[in-house]
């Protein structure tokens, strides 16, 4: 049967298209609380919910904190769950996102890039959730409306086997509200690709087993080994996600995404919706014969240090954009990028560069200048504002 | 005398890791067994989470899920929507967490799952403090007493959370006390057959904390009770109050004797906590007055 | 491929972990005896067959009652009950009516005809006890349950000795006397009446007769007021009163009547010469708050027009116009140390006068110890006998009022069942005992009287006063089944568990295990917090020292 034949194209922004993702992933909990710029995901899986086409138990609660908290032994109890946020609410969560790693709980999460406060800002910027790192979580960018509503899909696939949570970001505005014709793929095809969520543990009074009661130095430590040895196996996952849902659909998926990259002389890294711009400025360039590439950083947790190498190897200059800034260091992607990369024969000269930190516009001109400015230069030490 | 019944089947294990003595491990029993085999419990850090646990053990038999101390009520919310999406809405889901994650750093997400009236019994053991870090003040701290974080005695009142949460509208609420246990177990039982938000607030005089007897945490309990410092009430749908013992003694002294806490009280400071302990009993029972279904 | 879960999900139950290694006290299940049953004369186990009462087990209860007491319906009407003083449940609110239990249950056991059953297995050794009264058939009924051959043998035409014949009907009702010993008597008891051992020599040729002989021959001779002209036709012998109002013959005497004493026999006389119609003043050396006898004796002769005269004594009686003119002067009396010891003060400025027709002196009575000397030693007015009741000549063996000064008749009760064991174990050649002490008993601070809200006593309805002085009827009625079920359940069951559960539910180890009949603790989890000790009702468990490694 041909999957496609079922799919229909429709005009969405980026947050509706997350909201039919999850209406298509079947799930049975979603706790979520609303905020601006998420607040449409939310908005569409109520209607979709109202409508009487998702099934799944809505829980609306007073803060993110409690949405992920309920969130995590829904997911231990069975239950496939999805919740949204973006910026301060993430932040909020912060501690549950420890928490959900360490229980395995396989949620699925998507983050609206915003700025955190303060000062008060709601622009696309990806600290939020880069913050987040550390926490144990899966993370994948996506770039547009139609990568977003994949991504739901391939990430429960992802989560679900890995049994580690995932979160997908994608960039307030510019991504989130951006309307853009979406395929919507058909039941049978999601059904096809994504089985049901069925973990052999789980709170289950037939069971009667327990989870999170203190453990010793040893079995905690054991917990991250563990957890480490399953976060290994997610680029696996995520590349063969990203095959079988492209051959369901036509639209292949992997953790790096190249274009352009044949004989690059300069390749740009990036993530996100920056990704759309920059594939415009590559175009401009090669127009103009400078052979520039680009490297979308589609997984960035687990970092798919391997992938990255293989990518970059024998490319003489990489420019990292990052729209982020920690401070103290400069951008995320950059600092990640510079440590897979180090001790590697043939690495490019690597520089990082902070275009479009809290939202501010860098266009695909821009970016040309940039790399007509910093290909040929020795990488500097320190934070490089561009725009 | 009355004989204490209920049936004892097993729900709580020998071996767990409570002081002896400990009124709220043997609040647990009565509740564990009460509430039966067909539970998911949630619990925040406490005493009673230290109580259930210690991987790999478990002294519960039903399933715990350890959550964070602010936490209980949103995932025991979670638990709850879990069973339903799975069509096992009959399936009890207990919630056990201390004073301070319900007075205080829960008291956001429990009001939160009481106005969401989620289906959850929710057991907050209140032993007036932060007992299980070594005893400072919570909310719940009552006027006078002394904690680690109040030397001198804590110079304000406990936090009415039973009325905070009968204004919650919720179908029950109810309090009970490891003196009373067939008290209790009907509590639990009445509480297991309601849909909706229950909270049952357990006192529990803690051996270390409040300066109590190993052998003694029952009869302060009591003393309590039949002093009406702590009075056994139940609410339903936050009007309809009713005192399940109806008479108080003349006086708390005596169940201020059982506990060091407040040992370094003279006369006019017990004067002050009897008159207030008076006020609080005769709003109480204005309250059962005022209800619009009194019930004797 | 499936990645494996967290590998913190808990595996086991806490089981595996002994906290019994944390404690230094374990809990001790104890029986302790209860204040009641070391007062009581026959160390009866009260709080055990109340508390069967209170279980509506009211054959359990007989039962337990008859293990100590053959006389329950006798003893539930005119016991003293020391029990009742001894009563932890005082200190609470009142004292638990433990006496009119006791009748309650052989009441019900007269109705119902229950009976004693066979001994398990006949014994060869052959007993004579002489005296048919509470001590001597107290002592036939412990030795023919245990096996033995028992021959009664009594002076009298029918047996009961004080019961039948030195106390009133209105007290104790003849047919239950007669039921309560034909009980006895049916265990298989020879009964020879009119049979009086006359003298030492008769006694002697019993001894060799018989393996032993219980010698219980009671206190029969009324004892002499000095100075009285007891030839005198105005002067009745209260024995002899007594003895005539039972049979029904009373004694023919004036209107007006003194009675000289303060004891149970006293108020016995006063009683019944109420009942004859006479006028009765009771003169006692005593004050009226140290009579010897019971208190509600003193109340009933009270409220039947009794007149009492204490702390008083008469120094000469001289005819007068009409009757009787007694000399009388108020003392200042104070106790001795043993009972019925007292010396005594006249106030000389204190005289007074009394009017009678006759005098009845009822002072006491005194064994016969004359007929038996040069064969057993005495001491003092009775028999001496040692603690287990041996007298100075072997196999002989003594009890009841001719050899003690204890004169209740539970008393002679008890010390029949003393003797009964003691003779056991001499015709059985072992070791004779040393002594019924049963040690020390449970304090009323042991009792969790949490568990027994105050509740106002029950205590059986007496006839009205009116009702009273018609006839010899009985005063005291039967407790009314709920008031009597409620009065057992005021009982503390001082130190004797009564399987409330308590221990087991208030564990929070959950290191209580219910037996058939008892508790044992798990010492692999018990942390010694005593909490089963604090919350236990009846005091019956207790912590000792342990300290496991």
């Amino acid at each position: 049967m041909d999957m496609r034949a079922n799919a229909r194209g429709v005009l969405l922004s980026g947050n509706q298209a997350v909201a039919y993702g999850v209406l298509l992933a079947r799930p049975d909990v979603i706790p979520v609380y609303p905020i601006t710029p998420q607040t449409p995901i939310l908005e569409q899986i109520i209607e979709l919910h109202s409508e009487g086409r998702m099934k799944a138990e809505l829980l609306t609660p007073e803060s993110e904190h409690s949405a992920m908290s309920a969130c995590i032994p829904a997911s231990l109890t069975g239950a496939r769950v999805f919740t949204a946020t973006s910026s301060q609410g993430l932040l909020l969560m912060h501690e549950l996102l420890h928490y959900a790693s360490g229980a395995r709980a396989s949620i699925v999460m998507c983050n609206v890039n915003r700025t955190p406060a303060s000062p008060w800002g709601f622009w696309p910027d990806q600290l939020d959730s880069l913050a987040q790192r550390d926490t144990g979580w899966i993370q994948v960018y996506s770039e547009s409306p139609q990568e977003s509503l994949d991504g739901v899909i391939q990430l429960f696939r992802v989560a679900e086997t890995a049994n580690i949570p995932a979160m997908i970001c994608h960039d307030a505005f510019y991504v989130s509200h951006a309307v853009e014709p979406v395929e919507i793929p058909s039941q049978l095809t999601v059904d096809e690709f994504l089985p049901p969520f069925k973990p052999d543990i789980r709170l289950d009074t037939s069971l009667g087993r327990s989870f999170g009661a203190p453990a010793d130095q040893r079995n905690w430590n054991n917990t991250r080994r563990d957890l480490d040895a399953a976060m290994a196996t997610v680029p696996d996952l995520v590349s063969e996600a990203g095959r079988l849902w492209g051959d369901l659909t036509g639209r292949h998926y992997a953790p790096l995404e190249e274009y352009r990259m044949d004989g690059a002389d300069v390749v740009i890294v990036t993530m996100g919706s920056m990704c759309g711009t920059v594939r415009e400025a590559v175009d401009a360039m090669r127009e103009a014969g400078v052979k520039a590439g680009m490297l979308k950083v589609r997984l960035f947790r687990p970092l798919p240090m391997a992938a990255l190498r293989q990518a970059l190897e024998g490319v003489p200059c990489a420019i990292v954009l990052d729209r982020n800034y920690s401070p103290g260091t400069g951008g995320i992607l950059h600092q990640e990028l510079k440590s897979v990369l180090f001790n590697m024969r043939n690495a490019p000269r690597l520089h990082g560069l902070m275009a479009g930190v809290g939202g501010v516009n860098v266009s695909p001109a821009k970016i040309g200048e940039l790399v007509a400015q910093y290909q040929d230069k020795e990488p500097q030490v320190g934070a490089i504002w561009v725009d | 005398m009355e004989l204490i019944s209920y049936q004892d089947e097993g729900q709580f294990v020998s071996g767990h890791v409570a002081c002896g003595g400990c009124a709220e491990a043997l609040a647990m029993r009565v509740i564990l067994n009460t509430v039966g085999s067909d539970a998911i419990g949630v619990v925040s850090p406490s005493c009673s989470a230290v109580i259930c646990g210690g991987y790999p053990m478990s002294a519960v038999k039903i399933p715990m899920f350890h959550t964070t101390l602010e936490s209980a009520a949103a995932s025991a919310s979670g638990v709850k929507r879990a069973l339903v999406a799975q069509n096992k809405p009959d399936t009890t889901v207990l919630c056990f967490a201390g004073d301070g994650g319900t007075y205080d750093i829960g008291l956001q997400a429990l009001s939160s799952a009481a106005e969401r009236n989620e289906d959850i019994l929710y057991i907050c053991f209140d032993n007036e403090g932060y007992m299980n870090t070594g005893g400072q003040k919570s909310s719940s701290t009552p006027l006078d007493a002394i904690t680690g974080s109040t030397p001198s005695g804590k110079t304000t009142r406990k936090k009415n959370l039973i009325e905070i949460l009968a204004a919650h509208r919720i179908p029950y609420i109810a309090t009970a006390s490891p003196s009373h246990i067939n008290d209790m177990r009907a509590k639990i039982e009445k509480a297991k057959a309601i849909r909706g938000t229950k909270v049952i607030i357990v006192l529990i005089p803690c051996l270390p904390g409040w300066g109590v007897a190993d052998n003694a945490a029952v009869r302060t309990a009591r003393k309590a009770v039949e002093a009406g410092v702590f009075p056994l009430l139940e609410i339903e749908d936050g009007v309809n109050y009713r005192l399940n013992v109806s008479e108080k003694g003349d006086s708390i002294e005596s169940y201020l004797k059982e506990q060091k806490r407040y040992r370094h009280l003279d006369a006019e400071h017990i004067a002050r906590l009897q008159a207030e302990s008076d006020f609080q009993w005769r709003r109480l029972q204005q309250r059962v007055a005022d209800s619009p279904e009194r019930r004797s | 491929m499936n990645v494996q879960q967290s590998p913190l999900w808990t595996t086991q139950t806490s089981g595996a972990r002994l906290t019994g290694t944390w404690r230094s006290a374990l809990p001790d299940y104890r029986f302790t005896p209860s204040p009641c049953l070391a007062a009581c004369p026959v160390n009866g186990r009260i709080a055990e067959w109340i508390g069967k009462i209170g279980k509506e087990d009211i054959r359990g209860a007989w039962e337990t009652l008859i293990d100590n007491n053959p006389f329950p319906a006798i003893a539930g009407r005119i016991c003293h009950h020391p029990c009742q003083s001894a009563c932890n449940r005082q200190y609470h609110d009142e004292t638990v009516s433990i006496c009119a239990l006791e009748r309650y249950v052989g009441d019900a056991a007269l109705a119902e005809g229950w009976r004693f059953d066979k001994p398990a297995k006949e014994r060869g050794e052959r007993i004579a006890i002489i005296g048919g009264g509470p001590a001597g058939l107290s002592a036939a009924y412990q030795l023919r349950r245990r096996g033995f051959q028992v021959t009664l043998f009594d002076a009298k035409p029918k047996l009961g000795g004080l019961l039948r014949y030195g106390i009133p009907d209105y007290r104790l009702d003849k047919n239950i006397v007669d039921g309560e010993i034909e009980r006895i008597v049916d265990l298989g008891v020879e009964v020879r009446l009119k049979a009086e051992i006359a003298d030492a020599a008769a006694l002697k040729k019993l001894r060799d007769a018989y393996d032993a002989v219980y010698l219980a021959t009671g206190a029969s001779s009324s004892k002499k007021l000095p100075g009285l002209d007891y030839g005198a036709p105005w002067v009745v012998d209260s024995a002899d009163f007594l003895a005539a109002a039972n049979a029904g013959n009373p004694v023919a005497t004036g209107e007006r009547l003194v009675v000289i004493g303060g004891g149970s026999a006293a108020m016995d006389v006063a009683r019944t010469a109420r009942r004859l119609g006479k006028r009765v003043t009771v003169l006692s050396l005593e004050p009226e708050d140290k009579l010897p006898a019971q208190r509600v004796e003193v109340d009933e002769a009270i409220e039947e027009d009794v007149v009492f005269v204490c702390g008083a004594m008469m120094r000469a009686v001289r005819p007068a116009a009409g009757g009787l003119a007694l000399d009388c002067v108020r003392v200042e009396f104070t106790p001795g140390k043993k009972r019925g010891e007292f010396a005594i003060t006249p106030l000389e400025n204190a005289t007074f006068t009394l009017e009678a027709d006759a005098i009845i002196p009822s002072i006491g009575q005194n064994a016969d110890i004359e007929r038996w000397r040069g064969l057993l030693g005495v001491a003092g007015p009775v028999i001496g006998t040692d603690g287990v009741w041996r007298t100075s000549v072997a196999g002989i063996f003594a009890g009841g009022d001719v050899a003690s000064m204890d004169r209740f008749v539970t008393q002679a009760v008890g010390m029949g069942k003393e003797a009964a064991v003691e003779i056991a174990r001499f015709v059985m050649g072992e070791t004779a005992g040393s002594g019924f002490d049963v040690g020390p008993t449970l304090s009323f601070l042991e009792i969790n009287t949490h568990y027994y809200p105050k509740a106002a006593r029950n205590s059986p309805a007496t006839v009205a006063v009116g009702e009273r002085l018609k006839g010899f009827g009985e005063v005291q009625e039967r407790l009314a089944t709920a008031a009597a079920l409620a009065e057992a359940r005021r009982c503390f069951s001082c130190g004797n568990c009564i399987f409330c559960d308590n221990c087991f539910f208030y564990c929070p180890d959950m290191a209580i295990t219910k037996l058939e009949g008892g508790y044992e603790v798990k010492s692999d989890y018990c942390k010694g917090c005593g909490l089963c000790v604090e919350e236990c009702p009846t005091g019956s468990v207790r912590m000792r020292e342990d300290t496991q490694g």
